[in-house]
């Protein structure tokens, strides 16, 4: 999905005069053009994260529009005093872009990994996370985060291209029609969501969702679903703790919705101390097709 | 108008039952200086030392940017004005929050870089200052030096980083603790222009700054401020203390008497 970011922000640059391109010394083969068109707004700021996302801030504060891109982890766990402090709670307009959400980076290893920066950024006030699931998402989400005056997180990964044909960006997207289990899945999974739903042969069984903002704001979609399902499968590339099924559990029993069987699919961390590429990774935590499909025949069948 | 200053903010550290009483008194005059002399309208400050927040909150009443009834609201419930700057209030002036250390020479460098944008876009000939003052102690944080290489770098000329070097850190004499961590050299070596001097002697800051100025290249600036830590009032001086006491009465009356008696 970099290149669909990079081709949009050469773009908006050529319009707007106070976007910068920040980024923490990252972007082989993939900024190249962006930093010849950018000429002084594109910024290497160097492996110094917590200096680049100050810098950043303190960018935002004078009304320049600053794009900060590095690998999610350093991005976001070195800085995140920073993020909260200087970003956050001065609401100010800062886009911070993450590559690698999940185990986006497979086999580089546990220090490439993001798991849980949903959780520590939906912790914050004021900022909004973008998951884009489909690579076509990424012009919309662009255009929202430009047109935001508060934070924003933009974690990607990459994805194949889709077969299904989409209608309008939506920040939850209903793919699928049914009447027997819902599934709601955030970001880049539902790719592997989908193939399982083909592969289990019922597509007028299943509700399909797609999450791709966080804070989620309209639940009712969802919350109609269940009250005709009663069966719920989340699935996410993130740790258990303050994911998107933390979220939505909590907003079902605020809400007063009875399910009867939920199973929730997550990123458990390292299962077997052993490593791999990412669809490994995936496969080690039940968020690959497979795995996916394991569960929704046990929600089908219940 | 010093000695009111002065008297304004022992009134206030000892009303309010302030901490932090000797780290005010160690950058107060570098203060003055850059909000009543250095700064023009469009120059901005950070006060990265964020627990020396009372005294600038005394500075910005004089300058009637901070009302009365705010000042008189310091570190009580329901109030703008906490121990350490906080964001949200006062946002114009204060800005960011300050208190955890380090941030400071990044978040202006980042408010350098916008103005000097700003200022080839307009064709401006004179580009606004930013003047950012840390302590001694904060160069301990990595991201200080971060910040230094970045703005060297970055030929960022119009970032003027202040240093109150009063010599003491939370637990210790900062030399005990990781060594000298603000030398000149060190400075030079990020590629920044250097000055440094006596932080209480008015002619000297004066001069200091003027220095500041003169340099005909595109490297950032920095002035190191000789400090005491406690500075004018005598049992407070150099005593690591006086960075968490508050004032007794008897203590207030003292530092009041002594402040007054002061040639300064």
């Amino acid at each position: 999905m970099k290149t669909e970011v990079t081709k949009e922000l050469e773009k908006l640059a050529k319009k707007d005069k106070k976007l910068f391109f920040l980024t923490g010394d990252l972007g082989f083969n993939a900024f190249e053009n962006l930093q010849k068109n950018l000429k002084e707004r594109f910024i290497n700021a160097g492996v110094a994260e917590q200096n680049m996302i100050d810098v950043s801030a303190g960018m935002a504060k004078m009304g320049l529009s600053p794009w900060v891109y590095s690998i999610a982890p350093f991005l976001i766990l070195k800085t995140t005093e920073q993020i909260r402090n200087n970003i956050c709670h001065p609401n100010l307009a800062v886009k911070l872009i993450g590559n690698g959400g999940g185990y986006g980076y497979g086999i580089l290893g546990e220090s490439h990994h993001m798991l849980e920066d949903i959780a520590i950024l939906s912790s914050f006030p004021n900022i909004k996370i973008y998951v884009p699931a489909f690579s076509e998402d990424v012009k919309d989400i662009i255009y929202k985060m430009k047109t935001n005056k508060n934070p924003s997180y933009l974690r990607l990964n990459n994805v194949p291209k889709t077969k299904i044909k989409l209608g309008l960006y939506k920040p939850l997207r209903q793919l699928l029609k049914g009447n027997k289990v819902t599934v709601v899945t955030l970001g880049t999974l539902i790719h592997n969501s989908l193939d399982a739903v083909y592969k289990l042969n019922k597509k007028e069984a299943i509700d399909l969702f797609s999450v791709t903002e966080i804070p989620i704001t309209n639940y009712l979609p969802i919350i109609n679903s269940l009250r005709k399902t009663k069966k719920l499968l989340i699935i996410e590339e993130h740790t258990k703790n303050g994911g998107i099924g933390e979220k939505i559990l909590t907003e079902l029993m605020l809400k007063k919705v009875k399910v009867d069987n939920t199973i929730h699919l997550y990123a458990k961390g390292y299962v077997k101390d052993s490593y791999g590429c990412h669809l490994f990774m995936l496969e080690q935590n039940n968020l690959d097709t497979e795995g996916i499909l394991k569960s929704l025949k046990k929600l089908y069948a219940s | 108008m010093y000695k009111a200053l002065y008297t304004k903010l022992i009134n206030l550290l000892y009303n309010s039952g302030s901490i932090h009483v000797g780290s005010c008194l160690s950058c107060f005059d570098i203060l003055i200086e850059t909000l009543f002399f250095q700064m023009k309208k469009e120059d901005r400050f950070i006060l990265s030392k964020g627990h020396a927040v009372p005294a600038l909150y005394v500075l910005l009443n004089h300058l009637k940017k901070l009302p009365d009834s705010d000042l008189r609201n310091y570190l009580k419930d329901d109030t703008k004005l906490t121990g350490h700057p906080a964001p949200n209030c006062f946002s114009e002036i204060l800005g960011f929050h300050s208190g955890s250390l380090g941030h400071g020479i990044s978040l202006s460098s980042g408010i350098a870089e916008a103005m000097k944008y700003e200022a080839m876009l307009r064709k401006q000939r004179k580009t606004p200052k930013i003047f950012c003052l840390i302590s001694d102690g904060e160069c301990n944080e990595g991201q200080v030096w971060e910040a230094a290489q970045y703005a060297g770098k970055r030929n960022l000329d119009n970032l003027i980083v202040l240093v109150d070097k009063n010599g003491f850190q939370a637990f210790d004499k900062t030399i005990n603790v990781l060594g000298d961590p603000t030398k000149k050299k060190r400075w030079e070596a990020f590629n920044f222009n250097v000055v440094e001097t006596e932080g209480h002697n008015r002619t000297k800051i004066k001069k200091a700054f003027e220095k500041a100025y003169s340099f005909k290249n595109k490297k950032p600036r920095v002035i190191i401020f000789n400090t005491i830590k406690g500075r004018g009032v005598s049992f407070m001086e150099n005593k690591l203390e006086w960075h968490y006491k508050k004032m007794t009465e008897v203590e207030y009356k003292k530092a009041l008497e002594e402040i007054n008696k002061n040639e300064n």
